[in-house]
C-alpha cells in the first residue's frame, strides 16, 4: 500500500488544511441564499402616519 | 501483466517534486466565488444546491450546531469533488491517501469533543459508561468506551480510503480483464464490459455517499456534543 509510506504524509495534510479549512471556506462563505422572488401588490399601501393610530392632543381618529 | 496494482494511489511526482498540493488545490477553482448581483448558471447552481445540502443537513442541530454549518458544506463539498474528479482516468485520487482523511478527520472530531466536554460535560462523560452495566464491569467498560472514543476519527478516515480505493481497484482489475479477453472470447469480453459500466455507475454513486457519510458522521458527534 503506497499510502502507507510516510515520506509524502506531510506534504499531503499541508495542502488538504490549506484547500479545507482556507481556500473552500472562503469561497463558500461568500455564497449568498437570497430568497426566491415573490409578488407583490402593485398598489403601494397606505402609510399609517403616527397620529393616525392614536389620540394626541390635536388629532382624534376617525373610530 | 506483473504491474503493480497499487501504482494509482502513488502520489504522483513531476520533474522530480510531487504535484500532489495542485491536485489536492484543484478542485476548489470548480466553485467560483460569486461577485456580482447576478450570477451566471455554475454558481446559481451551486448555490442553490449548497442551499438544499446545508437546509436537510443542518436543520437538526441546535444554534450552537448551526455554527458549524460552513465547516461541514466545505467538507461536503470537498470530499465529493476530489471523489468526482478522482473518477477520471489515469488521474490521482487524494481521497485514497490515509494521511489526508486522517489529517481531516482528526481536527473535526476534536473540535465535536472539546465543545461537548466543554459545554456538556456531565453528559460527555456519562457517554463513557452505558445505562445499566453490572458494577463489576464498570472499570472495564469505561476502558473499552474511551478506546472507541479515540479510535472514531481513525474509523472515519480508513472507511472514505478503503471505500474509494477498493472501487478504483475494482475498476482497475475488470478494465484490465475486459482488455485481456477481447482476444480471447468477444461475448465474455462484452458481458465483463457491462460489468465495469454498470460498476462505473455504482462507483460514481458512491463517490457522492462516501463525501455524505463523513459529513453524516462528523454530524451526528455534533448533534451529540451541542
Amino acid at each position: 500500500m503506497p499510502q502507507l509510506d510516510t515520506s509524502m504524509w506531510l506534504l499531503t495534510i499541508l495542502s488538504m488544511l490549506l484547500t479545507l479549512f482556507v481556500l473552500f471556506q472562503l469561497k463558500i462563505s461568500k455564497h449568498s441564499y437570497s430568497p426566491n422572488p415573490k409578488l407583490a401588490h402593485t398598489k403601494t399601501q397606505k402609510q399609517q402616519a403616527p397620529w393616525n393610530t392614536t389620540w394626541t392632543k390635536i388629532y382624534l381618529p376617525l373610530l | 501483466m506483473n504491474e503493480n496494482l497499487f501504482a494509482p494511489f502513488m502520489i504522483p511526482v513531476m520533474l522530480g517534486i510531487p504535484i500532489t498540493t495542485l491536485i489536492i488545490i484543484l478542485p476548489s477553482m470548480l466553485f467560483p466565488a460569486p461577485n456580482r448581483l447576478i450570477n451566471n448558471r455554475t454558481i446559481a447552481i451551486q448555490q442553490w444546491l449548497t442551499k438544499l445540502t446545508s437546509k436537510q443537513l443542518m436543520n437538526v442541530h441546535s444554534p450552537k450546531g448551526q455554527t458549524w454549518s460552513l465547516m461541514l458544506i466545505s467538507l461536503f463539498l470537498f470530499i465529493a469533488s476530489t471523489n468526482l474528479l478522482g473518477m477520471l482516468p489515469h488521474s490521482f485520487t487524494p481521497t485514497t491517501q490515509l494521511s489526508m482523511n486522517v489529517g481531516m478527520a482528526i481536527p473535526l472530531w476534536a473540535g465535536t469533543v472539546t465543545t461537548g466536554f466543554r459545554n456538556k460535560t456531565k453528559m460527555s462523560l456519562a457517554h463513557l459508561l452505558p445505562q445499566g452495566t453490572p458494577t463489576f464491569l464498570i472499570p472495564m467498560l469505561v476502558i473499552i468506551e474511551t478506546i472507541s472514543l479515540f479510535i472514531q476519527p481513525v474509523a472515519w478516515a480508513v472507511r472514505l480510503t478503503a471505500n474509494i480505493t477498493a472501487g478504483h481497484l475494482l475498476m482497475h482489475l475488470i478494465g484490465e480483464t475486459t482488455l485481456a479477453l477481447m482476444n480471447i472470447n468477444l461475448f465474455s469480453a462484452f458481458i465483463t464490459f457491462t460489468i465495469l459500466a454498470l460498476l462505473t455507475i455504482l462507483e460514481f454513486a458512491v463517490a457522492l455517499i462516501q463525501a455524505y457519510v463523513f459529513t453524516l458522521l462528523v454530524s451526528l458527534y455534533l448533534h451529540d456534543n451541542t
